[in-house]
């Protein structure tokens, strides 16, 4: 129990100091080269402009975060179920896989106008285009943790006659927990690009504005400093949604490798 | 040497930044040009694809104005993404169009880029409606989708007029084709180009003059940097000048001029370029406007936006709009 503030300090403070470094070299360099603030604006500049537009961003952060993670949480539903479909028949795995793979590399620029133009503009097409784009992460690793098995395991189930539910729920299914786990965080990451690169093109009304809109914004008016302040709260969003399905995935596997051990 | 390696730190800084990769050859050459021998030669960047509001330039190149001016000016096309203000700035570009508020906006930004003349007097956006909407006033956009830039400084200013209440503002991609898809729905546009693709397409189409609202910059005006300015001023007069008379013979004249711009361009159609320049005469020289005036800008104009932009908070107190723009080139006798 003593070990835990000490691992925690072992784990913070090396970025830490790391990040504190990177901004006295960045000040220091706008401010001997003179670089001017719509090329590369410096840290104060950005947090000045980050905290002068703080409730129109925070409010951004809010929808974006919404759409992501909604988005996130059907795809990974979606991409579950799909994974276990193609798990359980050999032929639509065949057919389809590849199809899923090849399906991860669709520019998501290109395909989210179309969305748009199909659906309409607003949130259901962000919510849409984040699916998109991070649906096929999970249903490719998901997959690949239902079939790839333990040997003995799958030989010790089989000769123990289990039906084919009881080695899907009682095997594979927590076999593929781990699997899960990682598809979900690349498809967390993914998942916010997806919902600003949706709100490029489903737009944006007076009331509600997301990274999207910010960016967007602050381009054509040189406001590079807003420019890096949403990226930065873009960065945020993707690592607070990371952590948050390391927890509970962590909190799964726990579980689920748990009940695995004591049958 | 200094100036060298930090414009080097400052390219590797600028392209981790995200920018664009830099060319820096053409600038340097043009500002210690020698007059006299060969043609200097100067990058003119464009802030769209060519089309009419182009035209003048082209004219300036394709009848010689340029040349007996002893320049070469290489006319480069822009897109949705030119970054006229920075390229100008970073003296990757010689001169460059912009709009009135860019310049203000980016002289915020300390992107030192200064107005040199206004070929366009009267703004030429637009919000494009359905003829048969029954919309007639920017009041009646409630409910409707609108295509516009997010974040340029007309929407902004409708939306401080209160007049995108209950409007969904949407991207515009560059094309009419949602628009002629969709009854609801109306579109930016400049009044000589978007409308007469619509109504190619069988549109009826109405305009609302955003210049009718009282927001009326400076539209595609010729731009240089300060350090252009200040380096050969010679140099920015003449490429004025030349500009102007261009600007003159293409009012009068375009045929020639909207061939060439039509091959370098094929979506303009020549009959669009021809509508473009009947559009665009009524917007260079309004009511009573002598040719020979064509391209002054005055102080109030630029004040009353600067003002405007402020109330907008896009503009802070810093920037003086007494310094966005250089008449100087607008009277410069030619020098034989």
């Amino acid at each position: 129990m003593n070990q835990s503030p000490r691992r925690w300090i072992t784990i913070l403070i090396p970025p830490l100091v790391l990040l504190l470094l990177t901004m006295v070299v960045w000040q220091l360099a706008v401010t001997l080269l003179e670089i001017k603030p719509y090329l590369l604006p410096s840290p104060a500049a950005v947090v000045e402009a980050a905290i002068e537009h703080r409730g129109e961003l925070f409010s951004a952060i809010w929808l974006t975060g919404r759409a992501a993670g909604l988005g996130l949480l059907v795809s990974i539903l979606l991409g579950t179920a799909t994974a276990l479909v193609f798990s359980q028949s050999r032929v639509v795995r065949r057919s389809f896989y590849p199809y899923a793979i090849a399906l991860q590399t669709v520019p998501i620029v290109a395909i989210a106008p179309l969305i748009v133009n199909w659906f309409g503009e607003g949130f259901q097409s962000v919510v849409l285009v984040t699916v998109i784009i991070s649906l096929f992460p999970v249903i490719t690793s998901v997959t690949t943790g239902l079939t790839s098995i333990d040997e003995g395991l799958h030989d010790l189930f089989q000769l123990n006659q289990a039906s084919r539910w009881q080695q899907l729920v009682k095997l594979r299914i927590p076999s593929a927990i781990p699997s899960l786990v990682t598809g979900a965080r690349t498809a967390a990451g993914l998942a916010v690009v997806g919902a600003i690169v949706g709100e490029f093109f489903a737009g944006a009304s007076v009331t509600e504005r997301g990274l999207g809109y910010f960016v967007l914004y602050a381009v054509p008016n040189l406001q590079t400093d807003l420019l890096f302040g949403c990226v930065i709260a873009a960065t945020l969003l993707g690592v607070v949604m990371f952590v948050a399905v390391s927890v509970v995935g962590t909190h799964l596997l726990g579980r689920w490798t748990a009940e695995m051990e004591t049958h | 040497m200094w100036k060298q390696q930090r414009v080097t730190i400052l390219v590797l800084l600028a392209s981790l930044a995200g920018c664009r990769g830099v060319d820096q050859s053409s600038g340097d050459d043009a500002v210690d040009g020698k007059p006299g021998a060969r043609l200097e030669k100067v990058s003119l960047q464009l802030n769209w694809f060519p089309e009419a509001e182009h035209g003048g330039y082209y004219a300036a190149r394709l009848h010689g104005f340029f040349e007996q001016e002893g320049l070469d000016v290489e006319i480069l096309p822009g897109g949705p993404n030119a970054s006229v203000i920075q390229k100008t700035a970073g003296q990757q570009v010689n001169f460059a169009v912009a709009n009135a508020d860019q310049v203000l906006l980016g002289r915020e930004q300390q992107a030192e880029v200064v107005a040199l003349m206004a070929p366009l007097q009267s703004s030429p956006r637009c919000i494009m409606v359905h003829a048969d909407s029954g919309i007639d006033d920017f009041g009646g956009l409630k409910g409707m989708t609108v295509a516009m830039g997010s974040g340029k400084a007309y929407a902004r200013f409708m939306e401080k007029q209160g007049l995108l209440e209950d409007v969904k503002v949407v991207a515009y991609s560059g094309s009419v084709a949602r628009f002629l898809e969709r009854k609801d729905f109306a579109q930016q546009g400049y009044v000589f180009s978007e409308p007469f693709v619509a109504q190619q397409q069988g549109a009826r189409t109405r305009n609302l003059m955003v210049s009718d609202l009282g927001f009326n910059p400076y539209t595609s005006i010729l731009i240089t940097s300060t350090e252009q300015l200040d380096a050969n001023r010679e140099l920015v007069h003449r490429v004025v000048r030349a500009s102007i008379r261009g600007w003159q013979k293409y009012l009068e004249d375009p045929l020639k001029v909207n061939e060439h711009i039509h091959s370098v361009n094929e979506e303009m159609s020549l009959e669009i370029l021809a509508f473009g320049v009947e559009q665009l005469k009524p917007l260079c020289l309004p009511g009573e406007m002598a040719a020979e005036d064509l391209g002054q800008m005055t102080a109030e104009r630029w004040e009353t936006l600067a003002g405007q932009l402020r109330s907008l908070d896009l503009l802070g107190d810093s920037v003086k709009a007494a310094d966005a723009y250089y008449l100087g080139g607008l009277s410069s006798p030619a020098v034989d």
